[in-house]
Protein backbone atom coordinates (compact mmCIF):
# COMPACT_ATOMS: atom_id res chain seq x y z
CA UNK A 1 0.00 0.00 0.00
CA UNK A 2 1.36 3.48 -0.69
CA UNK A 3 1.78 5.95 1.72
CA UNK A 4 -0.83 8.50 0.64
CA UNK A 5 -2.99 5.22 0.78
CA UNK A 6 -2.03 4.70 4.11
CA UNK A 7 -2.87 8.40 4.96
CA UNK A 8 -6.28 8.52 3.75
CA UNK A 9 -7.38 5.39 5.07
CA UNK A 10 -5.49 6.56 8.82
CA UNK A 11 -7.04 9.74 7.81
CA UNK A 12 -10.42 8.40 7.56
CA UNK A 13 -10.01 6.84 11.07
CA UNK A 14 -9.01 10.24 12.61
CA UNK A 15 -11.42 12.41 11.27
CA UNK A 16 -14.36 10.28 12.43
CA UNK A 17 -13.45 10.19 15.92
CA UNK A 18 -13.49 12.31 18.93
CA UNK A 19 -11.26 11.46 21.05
CA UNK A 20 -7.76 10.51 20.77
CA UNK A 21 -8.90 6.71 21.51
CA UNK A 22 -12.09 7.02 19.65
CA UNK A 23 -10.29 6.03 16.22
CA UNK A 24 -9.65 2.53 17.87
CA UNK A 25 -12.10 0.75 16.09
CA UNK A 26 -11.88 2.02 12.55
CA UNK A 27 -8.27 1.39 12.70
CA UNK A 28 -8.83 -1.63 13.40
CA UNK A 29 -11.40 -2.77 10.76
CA UNK A 30 -9.11 -0.96 8.16
CA UNK A 31 -5.76 -1.99 9.50
CA UNK A 32 -6.47 -5.57 10.79
CA UNK A 33 -10.04 -6.95 8.97
CA UNK A 34 -10.08 -5.08 5.71
CA UNK A 35 -6.18 -4.98 4.76
CA UNK A 36 -4.38 -6.87 7.01
CA UNK A 37 -1.93 -4.78 7.14
CA UNK A 38 -1.09 -5.47 10.69
CA UNK A 39 -2.34 -7.88 13.38
CA UNK A 40 -4.51 -7.65 16.49
CA UNK A 41 -1.15 -8.12 18.75
CA UNK A 42 0.52 -5.21 16.84
CA UNK A 43 -2.90 -2.98 16.98
CA UNK A 44 -2.88 -3.80 21.16
CA UNK A 45 1.02 -2.95 21.23
CA UNK A 46 0.75 0.42 19.27
CA UNK A 47 -2.17 1.12 21.98
CA UNK A 48 0.34 0.49 24.87
CA UNK A 49 3.09 2.39 23.27
CA UNK A 50 0.95 5.10 22.49
CA UNK A 51 -0.23 4.99 26.27
CA UNK A 52 3.41 4.80 27.86
CA UNK A 53 4.37 8.01 26.09
CA UNK A 54 3.87 11.63 26.77
CA UNK A 55 1.63 13.57 24.95
CA UNK A 56 -1.57 13.30 23.17
CA UNK A 57 -3.43 10.17 23.49
CA UNK A 58 -3.52 9.90 19.82
CA UNK A 59 -0.58 9.80 18.87
CA UNK A 60 -0.85 5.82 18.68
CA UNK A 61 -2.00 6.06 15.62
CA UNK A 62 1.99 6.62 14.59
CA UNK A 63 3.23 3.34 16.36
CA UNK A 64 0.36 1.93 13.60
CA UNK A 65 1.91 3.37 10.85
CA UNK A 66 5.14 2.63 12.00
CA UNK A 67 4.06 -1.44 12.07
CA UNK A 68 2.14 -0.95 8.86
CA UNK A 69 5.28 0.85 6.94
CA UNK A 70 7.95 1.53 8.47
CA UNK A 71 9.49 5.49 9.32
CA UNK A 72 7.60 6.48 5.92
CA UNK A 73 4.23 4.87 7.62
CA UNK A 74 5.13 6.62 11.16
CA UNK A 75 4.91 10.26 8.79
CA UNK A 76 1.91 8.97 7.09
CA UNK A 77 0.09 8.55 10.37
CA UNK A 78 1.76 11.84 12.05
CA UNK A 79 0.13 13.77 9.18
CA UNK A 80 -2.99 11.79 9.32
CA UNK A 81 -3.53 12.84 13.37
CA UNK A 82 -2.57 16.55 12.63
CA UNK A 83 -4.92 17.22 9.57
CA UNK A 84 -8.14 17.05 11.27
CA UNK A 85 -6.97 19.42 14.34
CA UNK A 86 -7.09 22.26 11.53
CA UNK A 87 -10.68 21.99 10.97
CA UNK A 88 -11.33 23.52 14.83
CA UNK A 89 -10.53 27.09 12.41
CA UNK A 90 -13.70 26.80 10.17
CA UNK A 91 -15.57 25.34 13.27
CA UNK A 92 -14.18 28.26 15.69
CA UNK A 93 -16.06 30.38 13.69
CA UNK A 94 -19.32 28.55 12.32
CA UNK A 95 -20.30 26.68 15.77
CA UNK A 96 -20.54 30.52 17.26
CA UNK A 97 -23.50 30.98 14.51
CA UNK A 98 -25.08 27.47 13.89
CA UNK A 99 -24.29 25.45 17.54
CA UNK A 100 -27.53 26.80 19.38
CA UNK A 101 -30.12 25.08 16.91
CA UNK A 102 -31.30 21.82 18.43
CA UNK A 103 -31.07 19.81 15.72
CA UNK A 104 -27.15 20.62 14.96
CA UNK A 105 -26.23 20.21 18.40
CA UNK A 106 -28.09 16.63 18.94
CA UNK A 107 -26.35 15.27 15.81
CA UNK A 108 -23.02 16.32 16.93
CA UNK A 109 -24.08 14.90 20.77
CA UNK A 110 -25.50 11.43 19.11
CA UNK A 111 -21.86 11.02 17.16
CA UNK A 112 -19.84 11.67 20.61
CA UNK A 113 -22.21 9.24 22.42
CA UNK A 114 -21.55 6.71 19.72
CA UNK A 115 -17.95 6.77 19.32
CA UNK A 116 -17.91 6.26 23.16
CA UNK A 117 -19.72 3.50 22.89
CA UNK A 118 -17.61 2.07 20.06
CA UNK A 119 -14.50 2.47 22.14
CA UNK A 120 -16.15 0.38 24.79
CA UNK A 121 -16.79 -2.61 22.61
CA UNK A 122 -12.93 -2.03 21.28
CA UNK A 123 -12.34 -2.69 24.88
CA UNK A 124 -13.65 -6.18 25.31
CA UNK A 125 -10.78 -7.29 22.17
CA UNK A 126 -7.81 -5.87 24.33
CA UNK A 127 -9.10 -7.35 27.41
CA UNK A 128 -9.19 -10.77 25.72
CA UNK A 129 -5.97 -9.79 23.64
CA UNK A 130 -4.24 -9.11 27.20
CA UNK A 131 -5.04 -12.29 28.41
CA UNK A 132 -4.18 -14.24 25.70
CA UNK A 133 -0.59 -12.72 25.93
CA UNK A 134 -0.61 -13.45 29.90
CA UNK A 135 -2.08 -17.07 29.18
CA UNK A 136 0.93 -18.03 26.68
CA UNK A 137 3.81 -16.70 28.68
CA UNK A 138 2.74 -18.62 31.97
CA UNK A 139 0.74 -20.85 30.49
CA UNK B 1 12.33 30.82 26.87
CA UNK B 2 8.70 31.34 28.61
CA UNK B 3 7.85 34.38 29.82
CA UNK B 4 9.61 36.92 26.97
CA UNK B 5 6.95 38.45 24.77
CA UNK B 6 7.73 40.15 21.69
CA UNK B 7 4.18 41.71 20.23
CA UNK B 8 1.32 42.57 21.34
CA UNK B 9 -2.48 41.68 20.64
CA UNK B 10 -4.68 44.24 19.36
CA UNK B 11 -7.83 44.85 21.20
CA UNK B 12 -10.94 44.83 19.24
CA UNK B 13 -12.58 47.46 21.18
CA UNK B 14 -11.30 50.71 21.92
CA UNK B 15 -12.28 49.93 25.68
CA UNK B 16 -10.91 46.44 25.93
CA UNK B 17 -7.57 45.83 28.19
CA UNK B 18 -4.23 44.95 25.51
CA UNK B 19 -3.09 41.39 25.36
CA UNK B 20 0.37 40.94 24.89
CA UNK B 21 1.17 37.81 23.25
CA UNK B 22 3.91 35.48 23.24
CA UNK B 23 6.44 35.11 20.04
CA UNK B 24 6.18 31.90 18.12
CA UNK B 25 9.44 30.31 19.71
CA UNK B 26 7.84 30.98 23.46
CA UNK B 27 4.08 29.56 21.81
CA UNK B 28 6.11 26.27 20.82
CA UNK B 29 8.22 25.70 24.07
CA UNK B 30 5.10 26.28 26.26
CA UNK B 31 2.81 24.13 24.33
CA UNK B 32 5.41 21.09 23.64
CA UNK B 33 6.33 21.59 27.30
CA UNK B 34 2.71 21.43 29.02
CA UNK B 35 1.56 19.07 26.68
CA UNK B 36 4.30 16.28 26.43
CA UNK B 37 4.93 16.18 30.31
CA UNK B 38 1.32 14.66 30.85
CA UNK B 39 -0.41 11.70 28.85
CA UNK B 40 -2.41 14.73 26.65
CA UNK B 41 -6.23 15.00 27.59
CA UNK B 42 -7.90 17.78 29.81
CA UNK B 43 -4.77 17.48 32.09
CA UNK B 44 -2.66 19.43 29.85
CA UNK B 45 -5.76 21.65 28.62
CA UNK B 46 -5.38 22.89 32.07
CA UNK B 47 -1.69 23.34 32.16
CA UNK B 48 -2.01 25.20 29.30
CA UNK B 49 -4.95 27.25 30.80
CA UNK B 50 -2.68 27.55 34.13
CA UNK B 51 0.90 28.84 32.55
CA UNK B 52 -0.77 30.82 29.71
CA UNK B 53 -3.33 32.62 32.13
CA UNK B 54 -0.81 33.49 34.37
CA UNK B 55 0.93 35.62 31.55
CA UNK B 56 -2.14 37.27 30.04
CA UNK B 57 -2.18 35.07 26.91
CA UNK B 58 -5.70 33.80 27.30
CA UNK B 59 -8.71 34.15 29.51
CA UNK B 60 -11.02 31.73 31.45
CA UNK B 61 -13.37 32.25 28.91
CA UNK B 62 -10.98 31.65 25.93
CA UNK B 63 -9.92 28.41 27.73
CA UNK B 64 -13.99 27.16 28.17
CA UNK B 65 -14.46 28.29 24.40
CA UNK B 66 -11.38 26.24 23.10
CA UNK B 67 -12.39 23.31 25.81
CA UNK B 68 -15.90 22.82 24.25
CA UNK B 69 -14.93 23.55 20.49
CA UNK B 70 -12.07 21.13 20.60
CA UNK B 71 -14.55 18.40 21.73
CA UNK B 72 -16.57 18.76 18.84
CA UNK B 73 -13.80 18.73 16.53
CA UNK B 74 -13.15 15.45 15.31
CA UNK B 75 -9.47 14.01 15.90
CA UNK B 76 -7.66 14.25 19.15
CA UNK B 77 -8.82 17.17 21.40
CA UNK B 78 -5.64 18.69 22.68
CA UNK B 79 -4.03 19.01 19.22
CA UNK B 80 -7.75 20.76 18.47
CA UNK B 81 -7.32 22.74 21.63
CA UNK B 82 -3.93 24.08 20.97
CA UNK B 83 -4.37 25.06 16.84
CA UNK B 84 -7.44 27.02 18.60
CA UNK B 85 -4.98 28.35 21.14
CA UNK B 86 -2.58 29.01 18.45
CA UNK B 87 -5.33 30.17 15.93
CA UNK B 88 -6.40 33.41 18.80
CA UNK B 89 -3.24 34.15 19.43
CA UNK B 90 -0.74 34.44 16.14
CA UNK B 91 -3.39 32.89 13.44
CA UNK B 92 -2.29 30.61 10.89
CA UNK B 93 1.28 30.57 12.03
CA UNK B 94 0.77 30.39 15.74
CA UNK B 95 -1.78 27.42 14.30
CA UNK B 96 0.57 25.95 12.60
CA UNK B 97 3.48 25.97 15.50
CA UNK B 98 0.45 24.86 18.16
CA UNK B 99 -0.07 22.04 16.47
CA UNK B 100 3.71 21.12 15.73
CA UNK B 101 4.97 21.57 19.00
CA UNK B 102 2.21 19.46 20.51
CA UNK B 103 2.64 16.89 17.98
CA UNK B 104 5.84 16.10 16.92
CA UNK B 105 7.95 15.32 20.44
CA UNK B 106 5.48 12.18 21.19
CA UNK B 107 5.21 11.42 17.78
CA UNK B 108 8.81 10.84 17.65
CA UNK B 109 9.00 9.01 20.79
CA UNK B 110 5.90 6.59 19.66
CA UNK B 111 7.96 6.09 16.33
CA UNK B 112 11.13 5.18 18.06
CA UNK B 113 9.46 3.03 20.79
CA UNK B 114 7.74 0.82 18.11
CA UNK B 115 11.16 0.45 16.20
CA UNK B 116 12.76 -1.09 19.42
CA UNK B 117 9.66 -2.98 20.52
CA UNK B 118 9.56 -4.34 16.99
CA UNK B 119 13.30 -5.82 18.09
CA UNK B 120 12.88 -7.22 21.87
CA UNK B 121 9.14 -7.90 22.24
CA UNK B 122 10.20 -11.89 21.06
CA UNK B 123 11.70 -11.86 24.84
CA UNK B 124 9.36 -13.64 27.51
CA UNK B 125 9.81 -10.50 30.03
CA UNK B 126 9.34 -8.24 27.48
CA UNK B 127 5.69 -9.68 26.86
CA UNK B 128 4.89 -10.03 30.40
CA UNK B 129 5.87 -6.03 30.45
CA UNK B 130 3.62 -5.62 27.63
CA UNK B 131 0.89 -8.20 28.56
CA UNK B 132 0.63 -5.74 31.93
CA UNK B 133 1.16 -2.61 30.22
CA UNK B 134 -1.85 -3.45 28.06
CA UNK B 135 -4.36 -4.20 30.71
CA UNK B 136 -3.55 -0.67 32.29
CA UNK B 137 -4.01 0.94 28.53
CA UNK B 138 -7.09 -1.31 28.63
CA UNK B 139 -8.24 0.69 31.72
CA UNK B 140 -7.53 4.03 30.65
CA UNK B 141 -9.54 3.36 27.24
CA UNK B 142 -12.50 2.42 29.34
CA UNK B 143 -11.49 5.73 31.49
CA UNK B 144 -11.57 7.58 28.22
CA UNK B 145 -15.07 6.25 26.96
CA UNK B 146 -16.76 6.88 30.36
CA UNK B 147 -15.31 10.58 30.30
CA UNK B 148 -16.87 10.95 26.74
CA UNK B 149 -20.40 9.22 27.48
CA UNK B 150 -20.57 10.55 31.28
CA UNK B 151 -22.25 13.91 30.17
CA UNK B 152 -24.58 12.35 28.23
CA UNK B 153 -26.09 9.99 30.99
CA UNK B 154 -27.95 13.02 33.14
CA UNK B 155 -31.84 13.27 33.20
CA UNK B 156 -33.81 13.21 30.40
CA UNK B 157 -30.19 12.83 27.73
CA UNK B 158 -30.08 9.21 29.39
CA UNK B 159 -33.32 7.89 27.37
CA UNK B 160 -31.77 9.73 24.34
CA UNK B 161 -28.16 8.04 25.38
CA UNK B 162 -29.82 4.42 25.68
CA UNK B 163 -31.66 4.80 22.65
CA UNK B 164 -28.15 5.83 20.54
CA UNK B 165 -26.27 3.06 22.06
CA UNK B 166 -28.44 0.34 21.76
CA UNK B 167 -28.31 1.04 18.10
CA UNK B 168 -24.79 1.41 18.06
CA UNK B 169 -24.22 -2.07 19.94
CA UNK B 170 -26.80 -3.59 17.47
CA UNK B 171 -24.78 -2.23 14.41
CA UNK B 172 -21.40 -3.64 15.55
CA UNK B 173 -22.76 -6.75 16.26
CA UNK B 174 -24.21 -6.61 12.68
CA UNK B 175 -20.87 -5.54 11.63
CA UNK B 176 -21.39 -2.47 10.67
CA UNK B 177 -18.16 -0.07 9.76
CA UNK B 178 -17.39 2.42 12.24
CA UNK B 179 -17.72 5.18 9.76
CA UNK B 180 -21.73 4.26 8.67
CA UNK B 181 -22.27 3.41 12.45
CA UNK B 182 -21.80 7.29 13.47
CA UNK B 183 -23.22 8.52 9.85
CA UNK B 184 -26.22 6.34 11.69
CA UNK B 185 -26.15 7.87 15.01
CA UNK B 186 -25.78 11.65 13.47
CA UNK B 187 -29.49 11.27 11.99
CA UNK B 188 -30.84 9.29 14.96
CA UNK B 189 -29.44 12.15 17.01
CA UNK B 190 -31.54 14.76 14.18
CA UNK B 191 -34.82 12.50 14.72
CA UNK B 192 -34.80 12.34 18.24
CA UNK B 193 -33.83 15.91 18.36
CA UNK B 194 -36.70 17.95 19.61
CA UNK B 195 -36.95 22.05 20.07
CA UNK B 196 -38.59 21.48 23.37
CA UNK B 197 -35.93 19.03 24.36
CA UNK B 198 -32.98 20.51 26.99
CA UNK B 199 -29.63 20.55 25.59
CA UNK B 200 -27.09 18.67 27.36
CA UNK B 201 -25.83 22.02 28.25
CA UNK B 202 -28.58 22.75 30.07
CA UNK B 203 -28.76 19.60 31.52
CA UNK B 204 -25.67 20.23 32.90
CA UNK B 205 -26.33 23.26 34.73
Amino acid sequence: MSVVALYLLLLKATITSFAGMGSLPQVRQDFVVTHALISDEQLSQAVVIGRSAPGPVGAYVVAIGYFADGWPGAVAAWLAMVTPALLVIPLLTLLQRWLHLPRVKAAVDAVVIASAVLLLTSVIRMAMDAFDQLKRVFG
Amino acid sequence: MPGTTDNVRKPDTPGQMRFETPSLRTLAWLVCYDVNRTLGGLASMELLRRSLGARGWITDEDHALFVAISRLTPGTNILAYCVALGWQLAHWRGALVSLAAASIPASVIIALLSATLARVDEYPVIRVVIAIALIVATLLVLATAWNLLRPYIKGTNAVRTGIIAVVVVALVLMRVPPVRILLVAAILGVVMASPAAPLVAEVDR
